[in-house]
């Protein structure tokens, strides 16, 4: 397992810095932050002592140096735009998708793995084709629509929840609600598919014969096996949530990473896209890990 | 589906949760559209930072009067003279506070100055005195000389943009505004939402708003959706699709105007008969109602008709498609390359519909038989082909932008826009040039004059531009709130201005 561990760090360390590099370029290839941060009509001499002040007239090379250097003591940079350290900035927001993502994947996984196992059971069954339908649906459906579609029928028509904005447990439902529908359906259909084929393995006819009642059946002995795809894909989900959910947290108010990231791309804070990119990265690394492990516990023919 | 379920099960928690709005409250939550990223005083001429800070936090020596005429009154100046042509005399208010306690005197003006011009922040006030050596002088504790190389004829109207804070205040951006305004800040959670309260040692009269909490949401539809229900008070700006209650939307001009520059150094564009197609090309009256909402106006000039000078002898180019054509076929016989492809550039989300808008006007060019190509860039790309240096090879270009001044004088838009050395400007003439400075140098109707003969001059003899529309924006008002939004409301919004029903 260390070896495991050392093995994915000293990948995950590369391509970060690889990351690092081609971002810090390509970002400041693309626009200047100057014309963006001050007025159209700022003067000139506004414009060069702004350049001066964010580092902006030396070198490519030398910025990255200065960079690097300041990265090694664990200093990202100021914002820009935020006149406070990047990191503080990102962290703040990650916070706040971090959860948004804890509890969505938490609450897709539970959905999705019982009601899909109970539809692959009986497959082309009246359940197994209403959840399949539900979940098509939505898999398919685009996510501003039915933000919007909610706040207007569960905030403004029925006057249930508050249109958007934190600050109490009502205000995570209709986010939480939005982003679960579309990795709630993708991943259902993994499960679903998934058990199907589980189900008609040899272990699963034994059991039927030696009397074992049909919840043990799903729940222990076949859910186990057909558990490695769903990991892989909800791996996938989770990773798109930790990236921030952009439409989410834009229409709800949300200050995520997502939005965060769009921004400063935007206004070209470069210290804050580089900040957010490497506390994402960080927690995509922390979960592929967590992912292989759970791999070896499933299964354990597999060795790294 | 599952998720319902959980959903109806979690809303009895939403119940108790949701905050309670008592119907006499004098609380008040503003939701803005943009995320306000910094709460600096002398930031608070970005429409963003100054709704939160100007004249709420932090005030300014005058102010400019945007509901009547009275042009520019005092706030934290009692009075102000000329002593000679360089030199002002500003007479402070005596007795007002700082919301940390510290006594409001000329020291802290002067240090107010000096921190918008500091090398250590990118404070965005100074813009307006660029080219300009302001030099404070303290004369006594409440009084303060600026002497001004050139001659500066509308400082005092200048002063109605610089914020005044505390002379211990450092340099370098602050999170933490202090100011002599009516409110301080309270509470900044970012991202999430500011909390002004009502100061009781306020020096002015005592506004009826007790405590302002402002929030932002980028969704128009939210915006409207949380005014609607109670959510939120005011929203200064949604747009024209979700204004749809009479009884809470109110449209007002935001100071906004939408024009299409011309590129006057690049054939075909340089010369005056293709600019003058371009003109009578555009059917001005097809956008108004359509694609863009009924209040806009059609613009002769740069700047709103509350400006001084506004010219209303100017009239707008009739819409004349066959007089343009007969316009270009006479350039194209005298040898001028009508045919050359002319590059539109517009900017993603400037306004609502704005690529709409530039699809219709590049077709109308097309009818009159012009070769227009559409380009529409982001912001930082936009930035690149709207503001000087012009890219090499760019070919000929209309760059479709908006101009916000609703400052009151052509002063803080002409040298920048029409100025042989302007920044943004597309044109090269030494009239104009001269013109301009007389102007910035004139006062009274001297002054007037001489913007009103410039705005004629730049519309009917150079042709240096496509003037569309001065642009309206939507706010939603909470019917318990009694507001009207003015030009001003995209730049600030004064807590003070805000009564209860």
């Amino acid at each position: 397992m260390s070896r495991l561990f050392r093995q994915r760090a000293v990948t995950s360390l590369f391509s970060l810095l690889g990351l690092i590099v081609l971002v810090f370029f390509l970002s400041r290839l693309t626009g200047d932050p100057t014309s963006l941060f001050l007025p159209i009509d700022a003067t000139d001499a506004m414009r060069e002592n702004f350049r001066e002040l964010h580092g902006l007239n030396d070198p490519l090379l030398l910025q990255f140096w200065h960079y690097i250097v300041d990265l090694t003591h664990l200093d990202f940079g100021e914002s820009i735009r935020k006149a406070r350290p990047a990191i503080d900035v990102v962290i703040e927001a990650f916070g706040w998708t971090f959860q948004l993502a804890i509890m969505t994947m938490a609450l897709v996984a539970f959905c999705a793995i019982v009601l899909g196992s109970i539809a692959a059971f009986r497959v082309g069954g009246k359940f197994d084709r209403l959840v399949s339908l539900v979940s098509l649906i939505g898999a398919s459906a685009p996510d501003f629509w039915i933000a919007i579609v909610a706040i207007v029928i569960f905030s403004i028509n029925i006057g249930w929840l508050p249109t958007s904005g934190t600050g109490s447990i009502a205000h995570w439902i209709l986010p939480i609600a939005v982003l679960f529908i579309r990795p709630f359906g993708l991943i259902l259909q993994v499960v679903r598919g998934s058990m199907i084929s589980a189900l008609g393995s040899a272990y699963v006819k034994t059991a039927k014969a030696k009397g074992v009642k049909n919840t043990p059946i799903i729940f222990v002995h076949t859910l186990r096996n057909a558990m490695l795809p769903v990991i892989t894909v909800m791996g996938d989900q989770a990773a798109a949530l930790l990236n921030g959910a952009v439409v989410v947290e834009t229409i709800f108010g949300f200050p995520g990473v997502g939005k965060l990231m769009i921004d400063s791309i935007l206004q070209r804070d470069f210290n804050v896209i580089l900040a957010a990119i490497m506390v994402t990265a960080l927690a995509i690394f922390i979960m592929n890990l967590l992912i292989d492990v759970a791999y070896l516990f499933l299964d354990p023919r597999i060795r790294y | 589906m599952k998720g319902k379920l959980l959903l109806a099960g979690a809303m009895c928690v939403a119940m108790y949760a949701m905050p309670a709005y008592a119907k006499d409250s004098k609380d008040v939550t503003i939701v803005l559209s943009e995320n306000v990223d910094m709460l600096d005083p002398c930031m608070s001429t970005r429409s963003n930072i100054g709704r939160v800070i100007l004249e709420n936090i932090s005030e300014t020596l005058t102010e400019l009067d945007v509901r009547g005429d009275k042009g520019v009154m005092p706030r934290l100046a009692k009075s102000w003279e000329e002593v000679n042509d360089t030199t002002w005399r500003f007479h402070l208010r005596e007795g007002v506070k700082f919301s940390d306690g510290s006594a409001f005197d000329a020291q802290d003006v002067k240090h107010s100055f000096e921190r918008t011009f500091s090398d250590k922040n990118s404070c965005e006030v100074s813009r307006y005195f660029g080219g300009i050596k302001v030099t404070p002088k303290i004369i006594d504790e409440h009084t303060i000389d600026f002497t001004t190389d050139p001659a500066q004829p509308i400082l005092p109207l200048m002063m109605s943009l610089l914020t005044i804070v505390p002379s211990d205040t450092p340099m370098e951006f602050t999170r933490n505004p202090v100011g002599t305004g009516p409110y301080k800040l309270t509470e900044w959670k970012p991202g999430q939402q500011i909390v002004l309260t009502r100061r009781d040692d306020y020096w002015g009269k005592k506004p009826a708003v007790e405590q302002a909490t402002y929030v932002s949401r980028e969704d128009s539809t939210v915006r409207a959706a949380m005014v609607a229900k109670g959510e939120a008070d005011i929203a200064p700006l949604i747009a024209m699709q979700d204004a749809t209650d009479p009884k809470m939307d109110i449209a007002y001009p935001n100071s906004e105007t939408f024009y299409l520059r011309i590129d006057n150094a690049m054939a075909p564009l340089n010369d005056k008969r293709v600019r003058e197609a371009l003109n009578l090309a555009v059917d001005r009256d097809a956008f108004i109602g359509t694609l863009l909402p009924k209040g806009v106006q059609k613009a002769t000039a740069i700047v709103p008709p509350t400006t001084l000078g506004w010219n209303p002898d100017i009239k707008v180019p009739a819409y004349d498609p066959d007089k343009a054509k007969k316009l270009l076929a006479e350039a194209k016989a005298d040898g001028v390359p009508v045919d050359t492809q002319i590059t539109l550039v517009g900017r993603t989300d400037n306004f609502p519909n704005v690529t709409e808008v530039l699809e219709a006007l590049r077709a109308m060019y097309e009818d009159v038989g012009l070769n227009v190509k559409l380009k529409m860039y982001e912001v930082a790309e936009f930035e690149n082909n709207y503001s000087k240096p012009y890219p090499e090879n760019r070919g000929p270009q209309l760059v479709a932008a908006q101009h916000d001044n609703g400052r009151g004088d052509p002063v803080f838009s002409m040298y920048f826009k029409y100025d042989s050395k302007g920044r943004q400007s597309g044109i090269s003439d030494p009239h104009v040039d001269d013109l301009i400075a007389r102007a910035t140098a004139a006062t009274g109707d001297e002054r007037k004059k001489l913007w009103s003969e410039l705005f004629a001059y730049l519309h009917d003899d150079v042709v240096a531009d496509v003037l569309l529309f001065h642009m309206v924006g939507f706010a939603r008002v909470n019917p318990r709130i009694d507001f009207t939004p003015t030009i001003a409301t995209n730049s600030q919004l004064q807590l003070s201005e805000i009564g209860f029903k």
